[in-house]
């Protein structure tokens, strides 16, 4: 029997391994995976929105904003370099310097030691004295906004030749020397008429505006203050007065929300394996079992095996087929990450992080295995019963909808983190069940629920064998019968012949 | 010892007898046919006899045991409606067959290679039978039929759908295999066929047995017709049932188809026309035709092409 379910199996695996579209497939994948985040960083806006800032009033208010998203840049960079420096261990290169500390949030004073210790150069070339040659290099953030000098129409004008300077430079190319994203009109009786206007192309980033009403309120309050007798230094003091935030955060990619994400990247990726496979040779194995029928040959077939070592036989080769992309295309995910060695390294090895002990790969291995079975043995039925490709996509779109469309609603809601009763119901039927736990894995599955799902999901295939076994059975010789809900209740009955 | 055996078989799919307490058995060596129009049952027994389907009841044992699939290493079987997979090569899908046939794949290519030789497709081996005329698929099926030397060669109408050239190469393997001791089983309906090759046969209506013998003695079932130049003299003679004057050709003689009673040997009459005096310008014997005696027992007319409508 097993010899016989074996070359049934290697024929259908090489039956489609012989296809285009599974080479197709099979490269595509990694091809599209490889070329998204390429492409994401091609396609990221990383160009600076230039600001223009027209002040009326004549004060020093442009060069305090200019300062201020200097400040606010430089400090991004030195949470950035923190980051990257405790990722990779980096802190002996200057243990004294604010980016080797990881446990507050970079003040005024960090900035300004930042910059007089030269900044990112003079930190990075220490680093590189003790970077490890396969450590990736710092990419520090784009700078978000970018100060330029206002157009001469628009220092000058006003009422609706300013409205029509401004609205140019807002609707010129990013290239024309007049472009603009944000323009801001300090008033001439500024601070007197605290009316300052803000125009974009569109909605404001709170990046900006935030920055933007801090520097203008502190303008305001430090005028007022001296305005009422207090020194010019003392309301700089006021001003300035500011709590030193001690901040402890996880290591990167190990606390929270993140870690959660990073550590269900595999399992996820698992259960969209499965559901990609299983859509695939599926189709596969489709075209294999109408081939058989539309060409007559199950009667020869038959007469050398039994319609069961056909069925399993069937059943393996799609396993096999389904085995062979996961190991293609987790393959290549791993000889990335390995060419890579740094940033994507580092992101795998937290994500493999809940599927490395034995028993998470047996529960994988299990799963993906039942799974594949479970849903493999509908389109194996579906097979005996069709005499052409359009008669099977009849059968074919209700169960694969049925199937799939909860799975992306599941995968979705794994990946923001919701474990509600959706996902409770989905881990307990058994079609569902091994996408749900795959995907679950990450966030942690109680083991009772896992044994329980995997025991109702090992009984609901011993009974999908049994019914649609003998579906399978008595829909093979019955050519060119389509046959309706009533037939094929009658098939699932135990044969009588 | 038979290689087939069938007591007592009877099938029924619901309200229909496809098969009614059939009975036979085919030793080795011998060319056994299986005659009936549509719907006689012979599909459904061969079904039955190779393990596809089972009997109602009734008892069939295959080389001497009850039908098996572990018997398929001496059985070979070519179906009614053929069909290969369209990918695979015409020498890969003869191993394929052999080794589900318990063959080890070597033997099975080997075999292969030399019965695609014989077939004059040892240069098409490795192309895909998609790409080859039905011609050479219909030679490539057989091959998979026969690729394990079978002890057992059951055939399910073989003939139809083949061109002439490949008719005589399925007649040449047939007679081949029953010389080489293999039990030889197939339904045709296809008279021309049955009379070359079988050594019995078994006509079946409404899937019961309605004769088994040989040829010989299928075409006695019904009695034998002489066409005669005699005088009105010989509607005497002893033995002639009817008498049938055809044509008048002057001076007395009369052209005559005669009936004969059942069991009277046409050289009996000769001898009593002779020993009577009667003068005889011809007495040509015309025994029954398979044919006529299929149409006498089954009861249908086979076609213009000389094959029963299916």
């Amino acid at each position: 029997m097993i010899r016989n379910i074996l070359l049934v199996a290697g024929r259908e695996f090489r039956q489609v391994v012989q296809l285009k579209s599974f080479w197709l497939t099979l490269l595509l994948v990694p091809v599209a995976l490889a070329l998204g985040p390429i492409l994401g960083d091609k396609l990221e806006d990383r160009d600076p929105a230039k600001v223009v800032v027209i002040d009326r009033a004549g004060g020093t208010t442009r060069a305090v904003l200019e300062q201020r998203f200097a400040f606010e840049h430089d400090q991004q960079v030195l949470r950035d370099l923190s980051r990257y420096v405790r990722r990779h261990g980096l802190e002996a290169a200057d243990p004294q310097a604010a980016w080797a500390q990881h446990d507050r949030w970079y003040t005024p004073a960090d900035v300004l030691a930042f910059r007089q210790a030269g900044g990112i150069d003079a930190a990075l070339a220490k680093i590189a004295k003790v970077k490890a040659k396969d450590t990736p290099e710092f990419d520090p953030p784009s700078q978000d906004f970018t100060f330029v000098a206002p157009p001469p129409d628009l220092a000058t004008a006003d009422g609706e030749a300013l409205q029509a300077g401004v609205d140019r430079a807002l609707k010129a190319k990013d290239t024309a020397p007049e472009h603009a994203d944000l323009v801001v009109l300090i008033g001439p009786k500024y601070p007197a008429d605290p009316t300052v206007r803000l125009w974009a192309n569109e909605q404001p980033k709170q990046a900006f505006v935030g920055p933007l009403n801090e520097t203008l309120t502190a303008d305001l309050r430090q005028r007022l203050l001296t305005a009422n007798g207090l020194s010019p230094q003392s309301a700089a003091m006021v001003q300035s007065a500011a709590p030193a935030l001690s901040v402890t955060t996880p290591p990167p990619g190990g606390g929270g929300k993140e870690a959660l994400l990073v550590r269900s990247i595999v399992p996820l990726a698992l259960a969209y394996i499965l559901m990609m496979g299983l859509m695939l040779s599926g189709s596969w194995m489709l075209q294999g079992s109408i081939e058989e029928r539309s060409k007559k040959l199950l009667e020869s077939i038959l007469a050398c095996i039994t319609p069961e070592e056909l069925m399993y036989g069937k059943l393996l080769g799609a396993l096999a087929i389904g085995l062979s992309m996961l190991t293609v295309w987790l393959g290549t995910g791993a000889a990335v990450a390995f060419a890579t060695h740094g940033a994507i390294a580092d992101l795998i090895r937290p994500a493999l992080a809940p599927v490395t002990s034995p028993g998470a790969i047996a529960t994988l291995i299990f799963f993906f295995i039942a799974g594949y079975v479970a849903i493999s043995i509908i389109f194996v039925a579906i097979g005996a019963m069709a005499d052409s490709m359009s008669e099977a996509q009849g059968y074919l779109m209700p169960v694969l909808l049925g199937i799939l469309l909860p799975v992306t609603f599941l995968m979705q809601a794994i990946i923001a983190g919701n474990s509600g009763p959706m996902v409770q119901v989905l881990t307990w039927v058994p079609i569902w069940t091994p996408f749900a736990i795959l995907a679950r894995l990450g966030m942690g599955v109680p083991t009772l629920e896992l044994v329980g799902a995997g025991a109702v999901l090992a009984v609901f295939i011993a009974l999908e064998v049994i019914f649609l076994g003998r579906l399978f059975r008595a829909s093979l010789l019955a050519q060119g019968q389509k046959p309706g809900l009533k037939q094929m209740i009658e098939r699932l009955r135990p044969a009588t012949e | 010892m038979s290689v087939l055996k069938v007591e007592a078989l009877t099938k029924r799919f619901a309200d229909v007898l496809a098969v009614d307490d059939l009975s036979f058995s085919v030793e080795p060596g011998e060319i056994y046919g299986f005659l009936g129009g549509n719907g006689a049952g012979k599909t459904t027994t061969l079904r039955m006899v190779l393990d596809i389907i089972r009997p109602t009841s009734g008892r069939i044992e295959v080389l001497g045991g009850a039908p098996d699939r572990r018997n398929t290493a001496a059985i070979g079987f070519l179906p009614e409606e053929r069909g290969l997979y369209g990918n695979m090569s015409a020498i890969d899908a003869i191993t394929y067959f052999g080794r589900m046939k318990q063959m080890a794949a070597s033997d099975a290519k080997a075999h292969g290679m030399e019965l695609l030789k014989r077939f004059d497709l040892g240069d098409r081996a490795k192309a895909k039978i998609s790409e080859m005329s039905k011609g050479m698929a219909q030679k490539v099926q057989l091959a998979t039929a026969i690729v394990n030397r079978p002890r057992l060669l059951i055939l399910d109408e073989p003939f139809s759908g083949l061109d002439p050239v490949n008719q005589q190469l399925l007649e040449d393997e047939i007679v081949g295999a029953a010389k080489g001791g293999a039990a030889v089983v197939f339904s045709t309906h296809v008279m021309q066929h049955a009379e070359r090759l079988c050594d019995r046969i078994l006509l079946l209506r409404k899937g019961k047995k309605r004769f088994e013998g040989t040829i010989d003695e299928a075409r006695d079932q019904l009695p034998a017709r002489i066409d005669a130049v005699a005088p009105a003299g010989i509607t005497g003679i002893e033995g002639i049932a009817a008498a049938n004057a055809t044509a008048d050709l002057g001076n007395g003689w009369s052209e005559y188809s005669l009936s004969l009673d059942p069991g009277v040997d046409a050289g009996d009459v000769l001898q009593r026309c002779t020993a009577s005096g009667l003068p005889l310008r011809r007495f040509e014997e015309r025994r029954a035709t398979l044919h006529d005696v299929f149409v006498h027992l089954v009861g249908s007319a086979p076609d213009s092409s000389g094959e029963l409508a299916r």
